[in-house]
C-alpha cells in the first residue's frame, strides 16, 4: 500500500494518492510511516526535476499533493514524536512577490523534518525581525528572485544585526538571484537555488548548533 | 540630414527583413537593449519615465542617439503588458489594439491589481511591475467557455480593478481610460517621428497572445491554473479553445494601422513538460499563429525562459512564419534546429552586459556570431530586453562596437 501511495505520488496521480493515503489511516495504518513515505516521494520528484524530466507544473502539484495529505496526516501522530529537526522563519524579501519557489523549498524542508514558519511574499525587513523575536529560529530563509530584492536581503540581514540576533541564527537564501557573490554581499551564510540543495545546506546550518 | 536618416531607415529594414525573410543581410542586424536605463542615462527616475511622457520622449532620444542599433524594439513604450483589456474590448477592434500596454497613468485610472507602479505602489525608482492574480475560481470555467468575453469584461475585470466595481464607477473610469489612451496614442505618434528622425523604421508592431497565458496572467494565477490543467483537464482545454476567437479579433484589428509583425510574448511554456505543453498550451498557440500568418501577418514570439524542451515544436509551423526570440534556450542549438525554417532572435545574456567587461562582451559576440552568422536568418538581441538601471553604458557600447567589428 505504501508503495503505492509513493508511486502515486511520484507519479502525479492526485486522486489515488490522497484516497489510498486515507485508507491506509483509516485501516490503521502508522502515520508515522506515511509521513515517511511522502517524504521519500517528494525527495523522487525534486531529483527528477533537478534532471530535467519533471517541470514546474509536476513540482508545483507534487507540492500540493504532499500539503494534501500532511493536513489529514500530521493531527494523527502525536505531538512530541514527530521530530522535528530545526526551526526555519521563511519569506520572500521586500518588493519580491514570487512565491512559488519559496513555497516549494517550504514543501520540501517540511517533507525532511524542519519546522516552517511563513511570514509570506514582499516582506519588510522588520517583519522578519519580529518573526526572529517571536519564533526563536535557528535558520533565517529569505527567497528573491528579481534584482531588487538582493538590496532588500542586504537590508534585513542589517536589521538582523541591529536588532542583536543575527549571531543567534543561520541565514540561507535562494531563489533565481542568488549566488556566491550575493551570499557574500548581503551578508548570508549560504545560499541555493534548488530547493533540495537548499534542504541539504540547512542541515549542514544545523550543525553548527551543536557546537 | 533628413535623406540621410531615411537611407538610414530603409538600410536596417532591409537588414531587418532579410533576416526574418531566412536570408543573409550585408550585417548581423542588432536590436538594441532598453529597460531601465533609458531614463537612468538621462538622471530620469522611473516614475518620471512612466508618468512624464516629454521627459520620457527626451530620454529616449538621448538614448537611442548614443546607443544606436538596427532595431530599438525594447527602448520604447514603458507600459505592462494589457492583454485581458484586449480581449475584453475584443468586440470594438478600434479599441482593442490601444490596451495591449498598460501605463502608468492608465494603471491609476483603472485602480487594477494586475500592476504596482513607481511612485504608487512600490519606490519612484523601481521599474513598473507585473503582480498577475487569481479573479476566477475554479468553479467558473463553464462560464469562460460559454462566452470569454462576456466573463471577463462583466466578472472578471469589475473583480480585478477596483475603479471598475460598479456599473455606476465603471462609467467614469472608461471615460477617463480613453483621454489616457488618446494622451499614450499622441505619445507614440511623437515617438514614430523621433524614430523617423534618427533613422530607425518605422514598424508598426502588432500583437497577441497565447490562450493558456491569458489564463494564467489575468484570470486563475499561475499556481492555480497548474493544478487546474490536473484537476479539470477538460474544462482547460475548453477554455483555451474558446479564448482563441476573441485572441484572433484583437490581432487582426492590427490590419487598420498597417501592422504587418505581431508580437507574442509567451510565459508559461517553461513551466510545462512536453506532454502538457502539447496537450495545453501548444495547439491553441499554434492555430493563434498560423491564422495570422495566412493572413499575411510575420509573427514573433518571444519564448521566455529556457525552451529547450519543446524546441522540435516549431517546426509544425509553415516554412517562414516569423520570428523565435529565445530568453534563455541557447541559440546556437536552436538555429541548429531551426535553420532555413525560422529567424532566430536572441543570443546576449543580460548578465553579461550588466556584469561584464568590454573585452568580455567583444570576445562573446564574436565567438556567437562565428557561430550563427553563416546562412543569415539570426537577428542578435539581449534575451530579455530590459537592462537594469546600473548597467555600465561603456558594456552597451562594447556590444555594439562588436557588433558593428563581426556582424
Ligand atoms: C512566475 C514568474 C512570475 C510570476 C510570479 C507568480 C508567483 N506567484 O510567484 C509573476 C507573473 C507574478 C511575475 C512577476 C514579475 N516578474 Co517574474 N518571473 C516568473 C518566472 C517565470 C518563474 C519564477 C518561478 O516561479 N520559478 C520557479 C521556482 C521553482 O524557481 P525558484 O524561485 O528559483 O525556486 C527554486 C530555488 O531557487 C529554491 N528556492 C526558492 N526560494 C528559496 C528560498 C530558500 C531559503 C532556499 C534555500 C531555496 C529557495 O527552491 C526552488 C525549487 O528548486 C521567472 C523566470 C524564471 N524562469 O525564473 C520570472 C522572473 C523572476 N520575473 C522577473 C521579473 C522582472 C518580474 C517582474 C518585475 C516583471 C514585470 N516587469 O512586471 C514582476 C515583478 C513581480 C515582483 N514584484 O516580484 C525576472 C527577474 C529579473 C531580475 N533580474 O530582476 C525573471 C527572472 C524573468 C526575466 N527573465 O525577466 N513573475
Amino acid at each position: 500500500m505504501l508503495e503505492d501511495i509513493l508511486k502515486n505520488i511520484v507519479e502525479m496521480e492526485e486522486h489515488e494518492a490522497i484516497n489510498k493515503a486515507k485508507e491506509y489511516l483509516e485501516g490503521g495504518g502508522d502515520p508515522q510511516k506515511l509521513l515517511e513515505v511522502c517524504r521519500d516521494a517528494m525527495g523522487e520528484v525534486g531529483k527528477r526535476f533537478e534532471q530535467g524530466e519533471y517541470f514546474l507544473s509536476e513540482l508545483i502539484l507534487g507540492g500540493e499533493i504532499f500539503k494534501g495529505i500532511m493536513e489529514f496526516t500530521l493531527p494523527k501522530i502525536k505531538s512530541g514524536s514527530v521530530q522535528k529537526i530545526g526551526k526555519i522563519v521563511l519569506g520572500t524579501v521586500k518588493e519580491d512577490v514570487h512565491n512559488i519557489g519559496k513555497d516549494i523549498f517550504k514543501v520540501f524542508a517540511e517533507a525532511s523534518g524542519f519546522e516552517v514558519i511563513d511570514i509570506g511574499i514582499d516582506t519588510p525587513e522588520e517583519k522578519f525581525v519580529e518573526a526572529v523575536k517571536e519564533h526563536k529560529p535557528d535558520i533565517v530563509g529569505m527567497s528573491c528572485l528579481i534584482t531588487a530584492g538582493v538590496t532588500s536581503m542586504k537590508k534585513t540581514v542589517d536589521k538582523l544585526k541591529e536588532a542583536g540576533l543575527r549571531d543567534g541564527i543561520k541565514i540561507i537564501i535562494g531563489g533565481g538571484r542568488v549566488d556566491e557573490s550575493v551570499k557574500e554581499y548581503a551578508g548570508a551564510d549560504a545560499w541555493a537555488d534548488d530547493a533540495a540543495k537548499g534542504v541539504r545546506l540547512c542541515k549542514q546550518l544545523l550543525d553548527w548548533r551543536v557546537d | 540630414m533628413v535623406s540621410n536618416a531615411k537611407e538610414l531607415a530603409e538600410k536596417r529594414l532591409a537588414r531587418l527583413m532579410a533576416a526574418m525573410n531566412l536570408e543573409e543581410p550585408d550585417k548581423v542586424p542588432l536590436a538594441g537593449v532598453g529597460g531601465d536605463i533609458v531614463p537612468a542615462y538621462s538622471g530620469l527616475s522611473m516614475y518620471e519615465y512612466c508618468y512624464d511622457s516629454e521627459k520620457a520622449l527626451k530620454a529616449m532620444e538621448n538614448f537611442l542617439k548614443d546607443f544606436p542599433c538596427d532595431w530599438p524594439f525594447a527602448a520604447s513604450v514603458s507600459g505592462l503588458d494589457g492583454r485581458v483589456f484586449n480581449v475584453a474590448f475584443s468586440e470594438f477592434p478600434d479599441i482593442s489594439i490601444n490596451l495591449t500596454f498598460i501605463t502608468g497613468p492608465m494603471h491609476d485610472v483603472l485602480g487594477d491589481k494586475y500592476y504596482r507602479y513607481p511612485g504608487r505602489e512600490i519606490s519612484e525608482d523601481s521599474s513598473p511591475q507585473f503582480i498577475g492574480g487569481s479573479f476566477m475560481e475554479a468553479d467558473e470555467y463553464d462560464k469562460l467557455i460559454e462566452d470569454p468575453v462576456k466573463f471577463i469584461a462583466e466578472t472578471v475585470l469589475p473583480r480585478a480593478c477596483r475603479n471598475l466595481e460598479t456599473p455606476r464607477k465603471a462609467m467614469a473610469t472608461m471615460v477617463r481610460l480613453g483621454t489616457e489612451i488618446s494622451k499614450f496614442n499622441a505619445m507614440m505618434m511623437q515617438t514614430v517621428g523621433l524614430m523617423q528622425e534618427l533613422g530607425y523604421p518605422a514598424m508598426a508592431l502588432g500583437g497577441a497572445y497565447a490562450p493558456l497565458d491569458l489564463i494564467g496572467d489575468f484570470l486563475r494565477g499561475v499556481e492555480n491554473l497548474l493544478l487546474d490543467i490536473r484537476r479539470y483537464p477538460d474544462k482547460v482545454k475548453a477554455a483555451t479553445e474558446a479564448l482563441v476567437e476573441p485572441i484572433m479579433n484583437y490581432a487582426l484589428a492590427h490590419k487598420n494601422i498597417g501592422a504587418t509583425l505581431a508580437f507574442i510574448p509567451l510565459h508559461l511554456n517553461e513551466y510545462l513538460s512536453p506532454k502538457l505543453y502539447k496537450e495545453f498550451y501548444w495547439p491553441t498557440l499554434k492555430e493563434v499563429i498560423v491564422r495570422l500568418v495566412n493572413e499575411g501577418f510575420k509573427v514573433m514570439v518571444f519564448f521566455e525562459g529556457r525552451h529547450d524542451a519543446h524546441l522540435e515544436t516549431i517546426l509544425e509551423l509553415p516554412k517562414g512564419w516569423g520570428v523565435a526570440y529565445f530568453e534563455k534556450t541557447d541559440v546556437v542549438k536552436a538555429k541548429e534546429v531551426l535553420k532555413g525554417h525560422t529567424c532566430v532572435m536572441g543570443g546576449i545574456p543580460m548578465g553579461l552586459i550588466v556584469g561584464g567587461t568590454p573585452a568580455q562582451i567583444d570576445e562573446y559576440v564574436k565567438n556567437l556570431l562565428e557561430k550563427v552568422k553563416p546562412g543569415g536568418g539570426f537577428i542578435l538581441a539581449p534575451g530579455v530586453g530590459t537592462a537594469p538601471r546600473e548597467t555600465p553604458v561603456e558594456n552597451i557600447k562594447a556590444l555594439i562596437e562588436a557588433v558593428e567589428k563581426y556582424g
